[in-house]
């Protein structure tokens, strides 16, 4: 079934609603044609490594030529050289499967801190040969996580230590040229957190930012705004079940329909969205999808309203498209939120930053994100570079234009969680700018 | 890794011919004329095949293996084209070819023509 309205009808005459052409990218995140045979994490290392140490090779060139590239056992102390590998952070107070086996077991869960970065972490080098501990003042453990592929300029100690003289990263990716487009305003339309079932979540607030985007509220002025909108992406965490369900203990049929309301209630607010602009949907760590990376799109039969609709695409997480030749990606925060948890930064958009430079979506997967084996392939590795970077399920909106070395232009975009802060994010696809769009729907007595 | 000088002591043998376990590389890249191998599951014992010791329903019968096999097994063990366990070989080979690493075309050939064994030597045994 087609999109039943695409008309914003405003009573004199009507406004249509603007189109764009998407292409999606998700391909490479699909595990459907994986086969599991009984791999252990070592392959996607493997494949990683070697991945990214290729694409270094053809870097090293234009940062030092005239220094040999070794690898870490044929290192010779005191000889200058340049190594390749994957960084290994060593963790201290990182939680160990083994510390529950040593402490006592409570009922209640230990308290963890939020961030496991100590003075003391230090860093190794890995690569097939063999790992070499680096040091050096210009190595910050903190900035680093594992599962990083770098080049380093350095020479061994007697130690028997790496010390490190300077750092070659991937850098930004190549980026292909964003299409002028000369006058019209097209927007795009995120958000996450909606959290539709839990006990914060406020329906009015949702059903305030469906009729605005729809254009059934506000003036002339309004509804052409809303016309402007071509695409709505949902980031994540769109449902929440109820914790005390989820223990593992047998459900009554009075609970069992509990069980099934949210995702009901999403559906039918999702339907009015579907029915008038394209819609895409991500999975989310509290969302009913598979628990690893990447995450794969959330089922039709959840959504038998929307799911009628062409415009309503499941999507997996991580997300790729192309709307208009405007190339996104995004995340709904789980790889965002797991480097705030073993490096520090001076705020998300840092974090986002440094994984685009990286070329690694998520390169704490396996390490402390949970991820699918890869053996041949690993489909987090950055290959060009998008226009848009989005990451859902954050405290705040925060948005920064990047460039990067070589002209790249990269909009960066932390989605804030709806239920708790009511705000969607607006791209303006012309150029690049973002704003917010914010619904309250609390009465004052 | 023991050479199997030193499992010939440690183990008590039955037969000339048996010897210690663990893969003994030194002995296969000179002959190919041993008879049995080191790695049968039945070493030590004094029934010839133990019921508890068939693994995938079949009998312990990977005591003969010939040149092709070697070569796939060194191709196995080889730590240019990363772990072996997990995959078959085919995908394996393919991947090291997909990464640049130019496997040997040898290898290629045996797994896609002839009747090899397409898991790695370590399958079903860890």
């Amino acid at each position: 079934m087609a999109a039943a309205t695409m008309e914003v009808d405003s009573g004199n005459d009507s406004i249509q609603r603007k189109q764009s052409l998407y292409k999606s990218l998700d391909e490479r995140f699909g595990i459907q044609k994986e086969m599991y045979r009984g791999q252990q994490y070592s392959q996607i290392y493997f494949a990683r490594l070697h991945l990214m140490r290729t694409m270094l090779y053809s870097l090293i060139p234009n940062w030092k030529v005239h220094l040999p590239v070794c690898t870490v056992l044929g290192l010779e102390e005191g000889k200058e050289c340049i190594i390749v590998g994957t960084i290994y952070k060593h963790m201290k107070l990182k939680p160990s499967i083994l510390d529950e086996y040593s402490k006592e077991r409570s009922t209640t869960p230990l308290v963890k801190p939020h961030n496991f970065v100590s003075s003391d972490d230090y860093l190794v080098l890995e690569d097939e040969s063999g790992r070499v501990k680096l040091c050096g003042a210009l190595l910050l453990p903190s900035v680093f996580v594992t599962g990083i592929v770098v080049a380093l300029h350095g020479k061994e100690t007697g130690a028997g230590d790496f010390m490190v003289e300077d750092i070659l990263e991937a850098g930004f990716p190549h980026q292909i040229e964003r299409p002028l487009v000369s006058g019209e305003d097209k927007y795009v339309v995120f958000v996450s957190g909606l959290s539709v079932g839990g006990s914060s979540s406020n329906p009015l607030q949702f059903q305030l930012f469906i009729d605005h985007i729809t254009g059934h509220l506000g003036d002339e002025k309004e509804q052409s705004f809303a016309a402007r909108i071509v695409q709505v992406v949902v980031a994540g965490n769109s449902v929440e079940y109820p914790r005390t369900l989820l223990n593992g203990q047998n459900l009554s049929s009075k609970d069992q329909s509990r069980l099934s309301e949210p995702i009901k209630e999403l559906d039918i607010l999702l339907t009015q969205i579907a029915a008038g602009i394209p819609l895409d949907i991500m999975p989310g760590p509290d969302d009913p999808a598979n628990f690893s990376l990447p995450q794969q799109a959330l089922h039709r039969c959840l959504f038998p309203g929307s799911s009628a609709f062409n415009t309503f695409r499941s999507c997996s997480n991580p997300h790729s498209f192309e709307l208009d030749n405007v190339s996104f990606l995004g995340t709904s925060g789980q790889n965002i939120d797991d480097l705030e948890k073993y490096s520090d930064a001076s705020d998300k958009l840092g974090f986002m930053e440094r994984t685009l430079r990286w070329r690694h979506l998520a390169p704490t997967a396996p390490n402390t994100l949970g991820c699918y084996p890869f053996t041949d392939r690993d489909p987090f590795f950055i290959e060009t570079c998008p226009h848009v970077y989005f990451v859902g399920n954050q405290e705040k909106y925060q948005s920064r234009l990047v460039k990067g070395s070589e002209g790249q232009v990269v909009r960066l975009i932390c989605i804030p969680r709806f239920v708790e802060t009511g705000t969607a994010v607006v791209l303006n696809m012309r150029n690049l700018e973002c704003h917010t769009l914010s619904f309250g729907a609390e009465f004052s007595t | 890794m023991a050479s199997s000088s030193d499992m010939k002591g440690f183990f008590r043998q039955k037969k000339k011919t048996a010897g210690g376990r663990g893969v003994g590389k030194s002995k296969a890249n000179k002959a190919t004329s041993f008879k049995k191998s080191k790695n049968s599951a039945s070493v030590g014992t004094d029934q010839v095949q133990p019921p508890a010791l068939i693994s995938h329903g079949a009998l312990d019968l990977q005591d003969d293996y010939d040149s092709k096999e070697e070569i796939l097994r060194q191709f196995d063990m080889s730590m240019a084209y990363g772990p072996c366990l997990g995959m078959t070989r085919l995908d394996r080979w393919e991947r090291a070819k997909a990464l640049g690493l130019n496997p040997p075309k040898d290898v290629e050939r045996l797994l896609r023509a002839e009747k090899v064994n397409a898991q790695c030597l370590w399958d079903g045994c860890i």
